[in-house]
This record gives C-alpha cells, structure tokens and sequence, in this order.
C-alpha cells in the first residue's frame, strides 16, 4: 500500500506497516558509527534509540514533547528530554553530538528548515527521514478521490489529523540546494520501503533518507 | 536507639500533607477510618532511630563540632550485597518520616507515603530505603537547637553554618555505619533535588542513579528573597533575641508569617483558586468588618503557620534557607559542566508546570547541563496546579515514571565524558 505520513506523532504507535519500520531503522543503523553520539529528534517510545544503542552501542539522547513517550524511554535505560527540539539543541555547543536523527517528524515541524539548521550546528551529520508524497499512488489517491490522503497509514480524515506540512523528494532537494547543505547520502525506497530505488524518486520511491552535511 | 519525642507527636510531614484544608485530599492515599498502617502496600508502623556519628565533623565553614546525631528511618532490608539502598532527602521544612506510620493513632502517615511502600513506586520489597532528618535540622538531628557540649546550652546561632554539602557529608557517614556499600539511587524534591544532585557530585563512586525533582542548581533573586523576607520575619520578632531563645518559647510571630508566606510560593495561584476561591469561612457571615480571618485562604493559611510553630525551630529555618540560597554548584566548581564532570549515577530531572519557585526552566537547565557533561540525563515535566509542592502529588504518570526509572535494568554505557 502506499506510503504517507502517520497521522499520529511518529514512533507513538506500532501501528500496521511494521516491517516498514524496521526498514527505516535498518538503513539508519547503516549510516550510524558505532559508538558514537546520537540526538533522535521526536524520539518517540525509543523504538530507533533501543535498536542503535543495541546494534550501535550508541550514546542515545531523545526529544520528544509527550510525557508518556518521554517516560516510557526513560523506563527502557535511555536518556529523553521533554521539550521543545529547537531549544534542546540551543543549548548545545557546536559539534556536541555526531549525529541528529530527525526521521518522520520533519513534516510537523513549524520550522523545519530552522531545525535542520540547528542540527547541522549541533552534530556533523544530519539523517532525515520521510515519506515522500510525490510517490505515484499518492498523486493518484489525490487525483482521483480529490480528497485529502487516506490509506493504511494515513487513515484520519482532515478534521481528525494533526497538523502536517507534507514534503516530496522533490522539495527536499531544493532546500538542500538552496541552503548549499552538501548531501552526503540518499536513500529511495520503492513503495514497499525496501527495494532500492534509482529511476524518477519523486514518482517512485514511497520513502526517501537523507544524510546531510554542511557544504 | 531512637526515641520518639515527646512534644509533639511526629506528625511531622512536608507542607501539603500537613494540612486537612488543601492537599490532603491529593495526596493521602486512604482516608478511611480502618486502620490505615495495616494496607497492604503501606509500610506499616515504622520507628524512628539516632545514628551518633562520635567524632569531631569539619563544616565547609570550617567550622568543627564535636559529633553529632542524625534521626532517620530505614523501610525495607538491605541485601547481601549492599547495593539496594534508596536515600530519600528531604525539603525544607520536611524531616526523616517519610512513609507509614509512627502509631495506629496518627492522623498522617510520613509525608511520602503514598510513593514510598510495598509495590509503590519506590518499592520497599526491593529496596532498602532510608531518610535522615538533615544536620542543622530541628526533628531530631543535631542543629541550632541542640545542646551545645561546651555551654550547656542550646547552640542558637553559634551552631556552625550549615550548606547542603554539609547535609550530604553527614549523611554519607549514617550510610557507611548502616553498612550501604551502594547508593541504588538518591532522590529528592526541591531542598532533596539539591542534596541528591550533591550526593551524586560528592560522592560519585557510590551513587548510582539519581531523582531530582522541583529543584534548581541555583536560586534565583526572586526564590532568595522569599527566603529573606521569612528570615527577617522571625529576626525581627523581638523574642528571637539574637537566636537565644527558651526552647518553649522563641519568635512564634515570626516563625508563623515565615511560615505562612514561604507556604503561598508552594502552591499555585490556580491551585489555591481551585482549593479556596474566594469562599469565606461559615462563622463570617455577609459582611464583616474587622480583620479577623474570613476567606478560607485566610484561616488556612494561620492554620499552617501555628501548626509550623509546633514543630519547628526558628535557627533552623534560618539555618536551613540560608543553605539553600548558598547553594550553587556552578559557581562552586567553576560551571555546572564541571562540577556535573565526576558524576556517574544516570540521572532523572522532573518539573512541573505550575511550580514558579523552582520552575521547570530551572529543572530542564540541570538536565542539559548534565547532558551536556557527556551525563545519561533525562528531563520530564509534568503538568500540574499544584505549585512548587506538586512533587508530592498523588499521580499515576508519576509513579510510572519514577518506578521505570529506579527498576530498569543497569546499563554500562562507555563513558563519554568530556
């Protein structure tokens, strides 16, 4: 089925794509040193922390606005901080952190260009994760419903879902371009967020990862 | 051994417990007429003891007495290996009776009960947990009251200055003569969010986790004026007499506006709208012109400061609040960084919302400072009326919290240490 954004917060709930999950994670743990220093933006329950402490022997600190969520890391042996993410990494140092992590939570930022800002001042490398709307069934569903997005992971009408400022692999590359951020490495992903994608992303690929880095 | 004292029955607790006007209903667990101590996740009736530690103890003042006491309470068993014990560290006006019961006739538990017990968030079947009243306190320990070997009489304001370093150093000799090889973990809200965050700093090879709760790394102008306006109050009650006072006697006046002032930055203004509003009392009718309490507010706030008078000596709250406002870790060690550099316990911050005298900005800036020390730090806020005494407050989120984080499993993470 095809690919959008949640409608919940990410990584609140294991809703149905499962395996699509475990995907991200997979293709995230690829880019992530071991043992290095790891900031997960909208960290959730820590689902992706626990898998890179675990696989990475990362050092893991998560932000997340929920107190359910933040508690539920804490009661799992990671480090999370309640609040606002612009202002958790405001009050770092250059450099603090080796990596930020901001995967499906940049289309709920106010500021997402503010953010991926401040995220390459913090850490050396930026990984952005998102679910690409440009993706062919996507058009489609628009086309032919004229209606806003709904499918097994988008399954709120508009006056139940929060707000949401969609992106296509298309935009995302024209803020890398305009902003000069050097794109370290991209990853598509067909619709079933698995099989590699290397013909017309923005049409094609359900799921798009970028590593970034300042030019 | 410990003695009960006998004026006045220890029922003692932190401020909102105290009273039956405004918490109580938040923060009780039971309130039925069975016998309370007998619940099954109460600790039941508990005894308080006196640790003498028999030799001469040096003051960060620099400044020597020759011993001193300390009254605590221990809940649970320590284990074989010693490494179980919880310290739980009082506030300011609090003391050693933090969970159950001192007889079947007490009309309050200590003042944490309803977290502290068998199956609670702190669980006593698990750990060992122990809570001293602080030196220079005035519920058993030694402090300004006490008497003075060399005179014969009450040290009053020669007792040496006290600084939560101190606390925290007497505290850690009632740990090694219990045998605690191990500090599982420290925890503390407000005055006990300091004392624990000194325990962690002071003592870095023992403590293993840590709980700071509505607390600051430093006070802010507006926290130490408070603090000021309650000392002057009892100051300039003409019976504090420089700090010699009979023991029976003393600056109650100023003891009590001390009291009820300091009383009102514990709470919310939303709170006490919710808890009194502009309700008057029965016996004052429609209008009433004279100056006797009649808004709720009023006499509950009179209630708090004569039942403070009862229980609480005037040096101490001296004493004590001077410590807190002389707290400062940052300025100690250089930066907070620096003095949060030897820690290795992992550590748990927690604000709440409506607390405006140690607001969550306060709380979240000991959390990322420790983060920024390569420290495992974790920030959660709660949203609250209930003011600066939400830490006390009757919450499953709460407990979850606190229970996840004392019972996960222990992690050896590398040190990132800068």
């Amino acid at each position: 089925m095809p690919s959008t954004s949640q409608s919940e917060p990410p990584r609140a709930h294991m809703t149905k794509p499962v395996e699509k999950r475990t995907v991200d994670m997979q293709v995230i743990g690829e880019w992530v040193e071991p043992q290095s220093r790891v900031l997960d933006l909208g960290c959730g329950r820590g689902e992706l922390m626990a898998y890179l402490v675990q696989a990475k022997q990362v050092s893991a600190t998560g932000v997340d606005l929920d107190f359910g969520r933040v508690s539920a890391c804490v009661a799992r042996g990671l480090s999370a901080y309640q609040g606002d993410m612009t202002a958790f990494m405001r009050a770092f140092p250059d450099q603090h952190f080796d990596r930020v992590i901001c995967s499906r939570t940049v289309h709920e930022l106010d500021d997402p260009a503010g953010v991926i800002l401040e995220a390459l001042r913090v850490a050396s490398a930026v990984t952005v994760g998102f679910v690409n709307h440009g993706f062919w069934k996507n058009r489609l569903n628009v086309l032919f419903r004229g209606r806003k997005v709904r499918n097994v992971v988008y399954t709120t009408p508009w006056h139940e879902s929060r707000p949401a400022n969609p992106l296509t692999i298309a935009d995302f590359e024209d803020f890398c371009r305009e902003k000069a951020i050097r794109v370290a490495r991209r990853a598509h992903l067909l619709g079933d967020w698995r099989t590699p994608c290397h013909l017309m992303p923005n049409l094609l690929a359900g799921y798009a990862l970028y590593d970034l880095a300042r030019a | 051994m410990g003695v009960i004292r006998a004026s006045p029955p220890c029922v003692v607790a932190a401020a909102p417990v105290e009273c039956p006007g405004i918490m109580t209903d938040d923060v009780q667990t039971t309130t039925a007429h069975h016998p309370r101590h007998l619940a099954g996740d109460d600790v039941g009736i508990v005894r308080a003891r006196d640790f003498t530690h028999p030799g001469p103890f040096t003051f960060k003042s620099g400044q020597v007495i020759q011993g001193f006491t300390l009254r605590y309470e221990t809940y649970g068993a320590l284990n074989a290996t010693r490494d179980n014990a919880v310290l739980v560290c009082h506030a300011l006006s609090g003391d050693h009776h933090c969970a159950g019961w001192h007889s079947e006739s007490d009309a309050k538990p200590g003042w944490w009960n309803n977290l502290i017990g068998p199956g609670k968030a702190v669980d006593t079947r698990r750990f060992f947990v122990v809570c001293a009243n602080v030196l220079g306190g005035c519920q058993g320990s030694t402090g300004p009251s006490s008497i003075d070997p060399a005179t014969g009489r009450a040290y009053g304001t020669h007792f040496p200055f006290v600084t939560v370093r101190d606390m925290v150093n007497a505290q850690k000799l009632l740990l090694d003569n219990l045998g605690v090889a191990e500090l599982h973990a420290v925890l503390g809200g407000s005055m006990g969010g300091m004392t624990a965050m000194l325990f962690a700093i002071e003592y870095p090879q023992f403590t293993r986790r840590q709980i700071i709760m509505a607390s600051t790394a430093n006070e802010s102008a507006q926290a130490i004026a408070f603090n000021e306006v309650g000392r002057q109050a009892i100051m300039q009650d003409p019976a504090w007499n420089d700090g010699d006072y009979p023991r029976d006697g003393g600056p109650r006046v100023g003891l009590a506006i001390a009291r009820m002032m300091a009383h009102i930055t514990y709470l919310s203004d939303a709170g006490m709208d919710r808890k009194f509003g502009r309700r008057k009392r029965e016996s004052a009718g429609g209008e009433s012109y004279t100056f006797d309490a009649q808004f709720e507010v009023e006499s509950y706030l009179r209630h708090q400061g004569q039942s403070f008078i009862n229980r609480f000596d005037a040096n101490s709250y001296l004493y004590i609040t001077r410590a807190i406002d002389q707290f400062d870790p940052a300025r100690a060690y250089g930066s907070l960084e620096q003095a949060f550099a030897p820690i290795r316990a992992e550590s748990l911050v927690v604000g709440f919302t409506s607390d405006w005298l140690f607001p969550p900005e306060q709380n979240r800036a000991i959390a990322l400072a420790l983060l920024r020390s390569g420290k495992r730090a974790s920030y959660a806020e709660l949203a609250t009326d209930l003011g600066h005494d939400s830490f006390l407050l009757e919450s499953a989120e709460l407990y979850a919290l606190i229970r996840g984080f004392l019972e996960r499993p222990e992690t050896h993470a590398v040190d990132f240490a800068i």
